[in-house]
């Protein structure tokens, strides 16, 4: 407690107090706390803060909206929350270059509300878009499932400025479209869980707005994956341009959908005479023993948005005997399907309750646990063991501290790590930001 | 097995580097020999390699990295040398690690939509191999049927289609690479995406040889558009043709391709190879491509004939066969070589632009051009801003090279100065150093080098390239500081 007293004392050295404030004595259940939370709302005070940090052996922690408290990081409390709930706003929205540039805070829904009016968007679909902000996105580079038309955070920033430990402000990239000058720095800073600097300003290519869209949910009545696979490589093989091609576990889509069955979430966005021509197409090739149900328009976008709040959210943790957690998990495209079919598996052998789904077109899963302690352990460690084995990888996307300090986080270090390390160190060499969140305890 | 024969040199290292790669017909070092490689597609800086060597594996390259390594010979990378800012030039008598003889395809999956290929693969040829399944390879930079797509990967090349389907970077989904110390890694295993840690794959694209050598790379394939269509339209005034951008982007379409050319550009293609019988008298023409679902076609191309109407457009035609689009395609693709039909010499530039404020930039380049009188060609991808001056000149009047380079830069300047970038797809190389300068600080390339000395920190690899030399002179200081205080350390 003492230790917090200097502290604030030194912070209100140089923040106005009433953007700093004292935590209270209990520590988060999430982790990745601080003893006193900071609120800059401009980029110089991110500046004083990193800097004073940096040069007083301080650590810090950053934080959005908060809703992946819970993804990595093996420490209960930094010295420093560094909040940016209060750096929020629009730079430059530039509508003829199809260009936005936001401060990092943002609430994700809140800039799509706005582009909307222009009839353009950022196309990422994340989790929790009214708490994420395009910071936190940007830090964890966080995809959904429409990212098989969309692309990812990668695609669609085109410039950052990030705050170094040491005070100094850096851009990467630029506001053009197109650019190769120098190396693609941007890079570096998506996923990097914040801990090589504060990005405080990013950078998007915005897209049309589809003039139209279209949600197919194709349920397949038999538990058969062969049949599902031969549909969807089919589908592939054909010219169509799904924005998504998403096979939900029958327990997600018990949930989403009322339906105990595999289901592929296949949504198409164009002009209309294209979207009724696709769906047509796959009412053409629909197997057998499936069931076909079709959301036009808000119907659509309703499924979506309630499908984007399936997922934990660190905002809203409560402590209870049921324990939470998610899953990032990485395969080669098809074989989503042994992955989500495992996750199911797993429901019935650990006693937990399981549900997943997986992007067909781009391989990515996600995967949301609820159970106890050591039945969430155990699972995380066999679905491991499962994806491992068919080279992929698993990141745990949210999980309590004190299990987080059980099960790796990230899984082993790939055999690069002196890279990664090199740059943390070149970067922030004392170790002041997120420390210990990202791989390898980097 | 052949004999390996051996080399007629005293140079230790030449045969020590002959013998690594398998001999004498593995090895140029004659000067006769090393001429052509003296420069890369950028021909105003030469500069002597020590020798050209030909790898035919991975662990060849290794070697042969291992060995300059500990030899502290500089070394570097080089594909097919179509590059245009210098990146293959070897400027401190690099040993260059030639890779056209890494130019298998190694394997398609097209069911999970990717191919596995060495350095030396050229680009089209990826295509052509899976074209009669229905797939392709996105990126299609103009010099497509001959460069290499470990080139494209070292210059993040672009291409006409990049506006709707990305640059090479949104292709890459794994890399074999061998790092300046001779060890070899993988980054994005089985080319899964989003593989946990920094995003090297990203950093490692575009780095222009400056940080690894690759030696293997996944990419991802895509399949054929159900349906294609193009049109060419002919504008009596430059702004017209903006605007029809503009309007053609606001009304939320995504072509495929949208390409503009001047006049003076127009002169050039016309009086090229593959004239396709533009009129002479137009201030420019725009060439855009629709691609997509063909339900979803007709209505964007009606849209777009529209919008070109709706800007004065003299002539609008939609191409009636892909024979006439191949014709309006092969015109675009060598505008660049084009230029040598109206003019001795030209310089390329490539700088890019918010699209919105490609009127005012133009008339810049008018000015620069009077300047220096020297006549300035402009092809563009106007649908991303990216703009490529020609600047024309003679090479054999004194004083015109310089000045030439000067009008070049004055154009990168302009471009800084509306908010853009120095180059959108040739990379820095050589040529642009300097004017990194436009768009970054000294703590900004500072933060570039310092990577760079993560993977590279002898800085045999490709020295002298891609950073300007004031930032070269702050990082000389930080090096003299770092060796004084580690002298420090000692003497305490």
């Amino acid at each position: 407690m003492l230790i917090a007293t200097e502290l604030l004392t030194e912070l209100m050295s140089i923040l106005p107090e009433q953007q700093i404030r004292a935590s209270g004595s209990e520590n988060h259940p999430l982790g990745n706390d601080g003893r006193v939370t900071v609120y800059p709302k401009s980029e110089e005070e991110i500046a004083t803060v990193l800097k004073y940090a940096n040069d007083n052996g301080k650590t810090i922690s950053i934080v959005g909206g908060g809703t992946k408290r819970g993804f990595g990081g093996l420490i209960e409390s930094a010295d420093i929350l560094l909040s940016l709930a209060d750096y929020t706003g629009i730079v430059e929205h530039t509508v003829g270059d199809m260009t936005l540039t936001v401060k990092s805070g943002t609430p994700f829904k809140e800039l799509q509300e706005y582009l909307s009016k222009y009839h353009q968007k950022i196309s990422l679909d994340p989790a929790w878009p009214e708490y994420a902000t395009i910071g936190g996105i940007i830090a964890a580079n966080e995809s959904g499932p429409k990212r098989l038309g969309y692309g990812s955070a990668r695609d669609a920033v085109i410039g950052i400025r990030v705050v170094y430990p040491n005070g100094t402000v850096i851009r990467t990239g630029g506001r053009v479209v197109k650019n190769v000058a120098g190396y693609d720095m941007n890079k570096l800073f998506i996923g990097s869980m914040g801990t090589l600097g504060v990005i405080s300003e990013v950078t998007l290519k915005l897209r049309p707005l589809p003039k139209y869209e279209s949600l197919i949910l194709l349920s397949f009545l038999e538990e058969n994956l062969e049949e599902i696979r031969s549909f969807v490589i089919k589908f592939l093989d054909s010219m169509m341009e799904p924005t998504s091609l998403e096979l939900l576990s029958p327990s997600l889509s018990e949930r989403v959908m009322g339906q105990n069955l595999y289901t592929l979430a296949i949504s198409f966005e164009d002009v209309e005479s294209s979207v009724h021509y696709q769906e047509d197409f796959v009412k053409n090739i629909q197997p057998a023993k499936t069931k076909m149900t079709i959301f036009q328009q808000t119907e659509a976008q309703s499924f979506w948005e309630q499908f984007y709040r399936i997922g934990p959210n660190g905002t809203k943790y409560v402590v209870s005997e049921e324990i939470e957690a998610a899953l990032k998990i990485g395969v080669v495209n098809l074989d989503v399907l042994q992955v989500i079919k495992e996750s199911q598996i797993l429901q019935d052998s650990y006693n937990v309750a399981v549900a997943a789904h997986g992007g067909l077109g781009h391989g990515l899963c996600q995967v949301y646990l609820k159970g106890a302690n050591e039945d969430i352990v155990s699972a995380i460690n066999q679905l491991r063991d499962f994806v491992t084995r068919l080279g992929g990888y698993v990141i745990v996307k949210h999980l309590p501290l004190s299990l987080r300090q059980k099960v790796d986080v990230w899984g082993e270090k790939p055999s690069y790590f002196f890279l990664l390390e090199g740059i943390k160190s070149k970067i922030d060499p004392n170790r002041v930001l997120n420390h210990k969140r990202f791989v390898g305890g980097i | 097995m052949a004999v390996a024969k051996e080399v007629e040199t005293k140079d230790k290292h030449i045969k020590n580097l002959a013998n690594i790669v398998g001999g004498a017909q593995s090895i140029l070092y004659k000067k006769e020999d090393l001429l052509a490689y003296d420069c890369d597609g950028f021909t105003i800086h030469r500069h002597l390699p020590k020798a050209v060597v030909f790898p035919k594996n991975t662990q060849e390259v290794a070697n042969v990295v291992k060995y300059c390594h500990e030899n502290n010979l500089p070394f570097l990378a080089r594909g097919a040398g179509t590059g245009l800012s210098g990146g293959a030039i070897p400027l401190n008598g690099e040993v260059i690690i030639s890779l056209v003889r890494m130019k298998r395809l190694l394997s398609v999956d097209l069911e999970n939509r990717r191919a596995v290929v060495e350095p030396g693969f050229v680009n089209i040829k990826l295509t052509n191999s899976i074209s009669d399944k229905g797939y392709y390879y996105a990126p299609d930079p103009s010099s497509q049927y001959c460069c290499t797509i470990g080139g494209n990967v070292a210059e993040n090349a672009g291409g006409a289609h990049c506006l709707k389907y990305g640059v090479t970077t949104n292709h890459i989904l794994g890399l074999e690479v061998v790092l300046p110390n001779g060890e070899i890694i993988e980054i994005g295993k089985n080319g899964i995406l989003d593989p946990p840690g920094y995003d090297l794959l990203g950093l490692l694209t575009g780095s222009e040889g400056t940080l690894g050598i690759v030696t293997k790379i996944t990419v991802r394939i895509l399949k054929n558009p159900e349906a294609k269509q193009t049109v060419l339209a002919y504008f009596d005034k430059v702004l017209d043709a903006s605007q029809a951008v503009s309007d053609i982007i606001s009304a939320g379409i995504v072509p495929a391709a949208l390409e503009m050319m001047d006049k003076i550009a127009i002169e050039g293609v016309e009086a090229a190879a593959f004239p396709v019988g533009h009129p002479k008298d137009i201030e420019a023409l725009l060439l855009i491509e629709v691609d997509g679902i063909s339900a979803g076609i007709d209505e964007q191309i009606h849209q777009i004939l529209q919008v070109c109407k709706s800007r004065n457009v003299r002539e609008v035609k939609v191409a009636q066969d892909e024979q006439e689009r191949a014709r309006w395609w092969a015109n675009r693709k060598t505008g660049f070589g084009a230029m040598g039909a109206i003019s001795p010499d030209y310089l390329v530039q490539d700088g890019v632009i918010p699209r919105s404020k490609l009127p005012e930039v133009l008339s810049r380049i008018n000015q620069i051009s009077e300047k220096y009188g020297l006549r300035i060609a402009n092809i563009f991808h106007a649908g991303d801003g990216n703009l490529h001056p020609l600047v024309l000149f003679d090479a054999r009047k004194p004083g015109e090279t310089e000045k030439a380079l000067e009008a070049g830069s004055a154009c990168l300047q302009v471009c800084a100065d509306v908010g853009g970038s120095i180059t959108g797809e040739h990379g820095v190389g050589i040529e642009k150093r300097e004017e990194m300068l436009f768009i970054f600080n000294d703590e900004e390339i500072i933060a570039q080098t310092d990577i760079r000395d993560v993977f590279n920190p002898k800085n045999l690899l490709n020295a002298g390239k891609l950073f300007p030399t004031p930032g070269r002179c702050v990082e000389v200081k930080k090096g003299m500081k770092e060796v004084i205080t580690s002298s420090k350390h000692k003497i305490l």
